[in-house]
């Protein structure tokens, strides 16, 4: 028999999950992600930059990815595995719709991504956060880290750029702001995080989730991250 | 049309020439012996009640139970062949079970009654299986609070979710009906088996409209209805089964129950009643037509 | 002996543990774009497959028809391109023969990165996949654990640095058919130039609503030299230093000599017997 230091994702100590455990070659989000609760829904942000090792492969990723109408997610990790995995909740989000007859409810895609993430934690490198707005509950925030937990929150921040604006998030959080507030939040603290982490770069991607529907923003860096906004 | 002898009652895969599956019509029989159940969805809550003919004085009283917890919030209450009944709580255990895993959430009791419906109408199909000789009655609350996801940690964030809709209808309680064909529909009041007939009169006089009856009238109604759908068979003894489930802030919370002894024995009291004063109605209306023919 | 035989495996762990590397399969060290233009879509491809440090083939074909409006370019490892876009192709005919529409860059894309996720990485294909469709043009990168990219230009392979820098200083939105089709060939000139892996020549493939244009060795920058001399030495180069004659009689001593009239008899025993 063959002895093996670790098994699965996790560290030498065995408790502590490897954050680089991506296979040779692998496409990586480092990544800047993040969604808030704001006063009318959600708001969903995310950096542009998906690297190969030092390679940048591409400078304007759509991280932000539709898996129904008003529920949205945002991948960091393995871009093939959060792709694969955000295809499987679309599908599963899409026949909820037409079986049921009513649109699937936030945590109906969070419960789904959940169940994949965890079932399959040894297989895949996915850290995700699922930001929606339904009817009944409003706009909510849960966060799905590495092993597979499932965290409802206020908002939520993910990869490797998110280690450098806790204390920017922790300093500028306060519950029910409003459109302009919020978006004025996720962009300062995007812009600290791509600022800081050598992963993340590219423009500044936005989704902003509400009664009304999926409205979507961008801000590049040549005007710095000041527009062109909606479209 | 007769079906006997003409052979088109013999598998459950052949038609008869106008149409009919008889197989299911003859599942419809041993349903229409069966004890009657009733299911009354009040504003508050659901009851679920059925009439136990006591076949035997060995029986255990108050043992034997026929009406079934599928999920916490689900009941299931059948009429006709019993083993029927209890593979169909079975299966019904089983869509409410999966839901859960899947969706960490419970089931909506229309969609359990659709998955159901739908489970009911395969065993039509084929000449391998006979249809379910039961038609069952499905009760359930559907929360109104948000309910979290299954282990998730946290509460999101103090002040609520963004952009909540607080007017918006959320859950409350449903009732469904399905028979061996597969058929279902929702109801505000439900009957079938042996005194279905009596039962569905009795219903059809009840306010079951969203701000009719309270659930402890319901509780009430259930208990009479059953004891005068039971006239017809007075000879055969029987034992009264009810069970129920509230909104969050009644009884039960949002739980399907048995009724409580007290309650049971406080509604078969009036239930008792109530026939003796229908007696003395019944009479006093045969006079009076006999006094019109005259 | 019954049942399985394992002991290669220990073998092998054996070897591993001494230094001894995997084989290596043939990799196309490649540069592969692709780019988007008004009304259609351009990729190209160098010709050179590698074998380690060996060019294994000069002028390859890297460039894969999927559908007559669907077309990919291959890197990474050669037979995994070869095989996992003749299947696709495969496929997404069989669908489009089901659905009875024309198949879609999109849904072709979707099948790869399907079927490259499901073995992890395992199959080394990195693909451009290009074309138009009903739908409008549709140009993606595909990497071999399935992830993919849209992008109005795009680079692969070894020499995708190389091919990047130049979309990335020369590129521009709308495009002319012709100017696209330049900077392609550019931009694979940049690998064939300036990667070890990549080289000999370009080929393109345009692809317009209405048709498809495979321009193979588009450009042939390396064409190979006249040798200036050659090894074929006219007769009496090599000197006689003597000679001997021998008869046919005087060796018969030695062998039996059968004497053959013409050609027809020499091939009696290979004659097929045919029924009556």
């Amino acid at each position: 028999m063959m002895d093996h230091p670790a098994t699965g994702m996790l560290g030498a100590d065995g408790i502590h999950v490897d954050m680089n455990h991506l296979k040779k070659g692998e496409v990586n989000l480092g990544t800047s992600i993040m969604a808030i609760n704001f006063k009318d829904g959600v708001i969903l942000g995310a950096d542009s930059r998906t690297t190969t090792g030092a390679y940048i492969a591409n400078r304007v990723t759509d991280k932000l990815t539709q898996v129904h109408d008003t529920i949205w997610c945002c991948r960091s990790g393995s871009a093939a595995d959060t792709q694969a995995v955000a295809d499987i909740v679309h599908y599963y989000l899409q026949m909820y719709d037409i079986t049921n007859n009513e649109p699937p409810t936030t945590q109906t895609a969070a419960s789904l991504f959940q169940d994949l993430c965890y079932e399959n934690k040894d297989m895949l490198s996915a850290g995700i956060i699922i930001a929606g707005y339904d009817k009944r509950h409003g706009g909510q925030v849960y966060s799905i880290p590495l092993g597979g937990s499932l965290h409802k929150q206020s908002y939520a921040i993910g990869g490797s750029g998110s280690t450098y604006i806790y204390g920017y998030c922790d300093a500028n959080w306060r519950e029910g702001m409003n459109e302009e507030e919020g978006i004025n939040f996720v962009k300062g603290a995007l812009q600290e995080a791509i600022k800081w982490d050598g992963s993340s770069g590219g423009v500044i991607r936005l989704a902003v989730l509400t009664a009304k529907g999926a409205v979507r923003h961008l801000y590049l860096p040549d005007n710095g991250y000041t527009a062109p906004g909606p479209y | 049309m007769t079906s006997i002898g003409t052979g088109y009652d013999l598998s459950n895969s052949v038609f008869s020439p106008d149409g009919r599956n008889f197989q299911v019509e003859y599942a419809v029989k041993a349903v229409e012996n069966g004890g009657t159940a009733v299911g009354i969805r009040c504003k508050d809550g659901v009851v679920l009640a059925i009439e136990k003919i006591i076949t035997s004085k060995l029986l255990k009283v108050g043992a034997n139970k026929r009406i079934s917890t599928v999920d916490r919030h689900v009941g299931v209450v059948s009429s006709g062949l019993v083993p029927d009944g209890r593979h169909f709580v079975a299966r019904a255990r089983d869509e409410a079970s999966s839901w859960r895993k899947f969706y960490k959430a419970p089931i909506s009791t229309a969609m359990l009654s659709n998955r159901l419906g739908a489970y009911v109408q395969a065993y039509t199909l084929y000449s391998s299986v006979r249809p379910f000789g039961v038609t069952s009655i499905i009760g359930g609350w559907d929360s109104e609070a948000d309910i979290p996801v299954d282990g998730q940690v946290g509460n999101g964030p103090q002040v609520g979710a963004g952009g909540k809709v607080t007017d918006v209808k959320k859950g409350g309680p449903a009732l469904y009906m399905i028979e061996p064909s597969g058929q279902y529909w929702g109801y505000y009041g439900a009957a079938t088996g042996k005194g279905r007939q009596a039962a569905k009169a009795e219903l059809e006089k009840l306010d079951l409209s969203p701000t009719g009856i309270s659930l402890e009238e319901g509780v009430k109604e259930a208990a009479r209805i059953i004891y005068v759908a039971h006239e017809d068979s007075k000879d055969k003894e029987f034992e009264l089964e009810m069970t129920w489930i509230s909104s969050l802030d009644g009884p039960t919370k949002g739980r399907h129950q048995e009724v409580p002894k007290e309650l049971r024995e406080e509604a078969e009291r009036l239930a008792k009643k109530s026939l003796e004063g229908d007696d003395d109605d019944e009479e006093e209306e045969k006079t009076g037509e006999e006094k019109m023919e005259e | 002996m019954v049942g399985f035989d394992f002991s290669n495996h220990n073998r092998n762990l054996a070897l591993h543990a001494r230094g001894v590397p995997l084989p290596q399969a043939t990799s196309t060290g490649t540069t592969i774009v692709g780019c988007i233009f008004d009304g259609g879509v351009v990729i190209a491809a160098d010709t050179r497959a590698t074998s380690g440090p060996i060019v294994a083939d000069k002028n390859c074909e890297k460039l894969h028809y999927i559908a007559p409006q669907i077309w990919c370019a291959g890197a990474g490892t050669a037979a995994d391109t070869e095989f996992t876009t003749a299947l696709i192709s495969s496929n997404l005919e069989l669908h489009s023969l089901s659905t009875g529409r024309k198949p879609r860059v999109i849904t072709c894309m979707t099948m790869l990165k399907q079927h490259l996720f499901r073995y992890q990485g395992h199959i080394g294909a990195y693909l451009v996949v290009a074309g138009v469709d009903p739908t409008g043009v549709g140009l993606f990168t595909v990497h071999a654990h399935g992830s993919t990219d849209k992008l109005p230009y795009v680079t692969m392979g070894s020499g995708s640095l190389a091919a990047m820098s130049v979309f990335e200083t020369q590129w521009k939105p709308e495009l002319t058919r012709d100017e696209a089709v330049k900077l392609c060939a550019n931009a694979i000139q940049a690998g064939i130039w300036n990667d070890l892996g990549s080289g000999s020549n370009v080929d393109v493939c345009v692809i317009t609503e209405n048709n498809s244009t495979l321009l193979r060795n588009y450009i042939t920058p390396n064409v190979r030299e006249k040798k200036q001399r050659n090894y074929r030495f006219p007769r009496g180069t090599t000197a006689v230093l003597n000679e001997k004659v021998i008869k046919r009689e005087d060796i018969s001593k030695y062998v039996t000599v059968h004497e053959l009239k013409d050609d027809s008899e020499t091939a009696v025993a290979e004659k097929m017997e045919l029924d009556a």
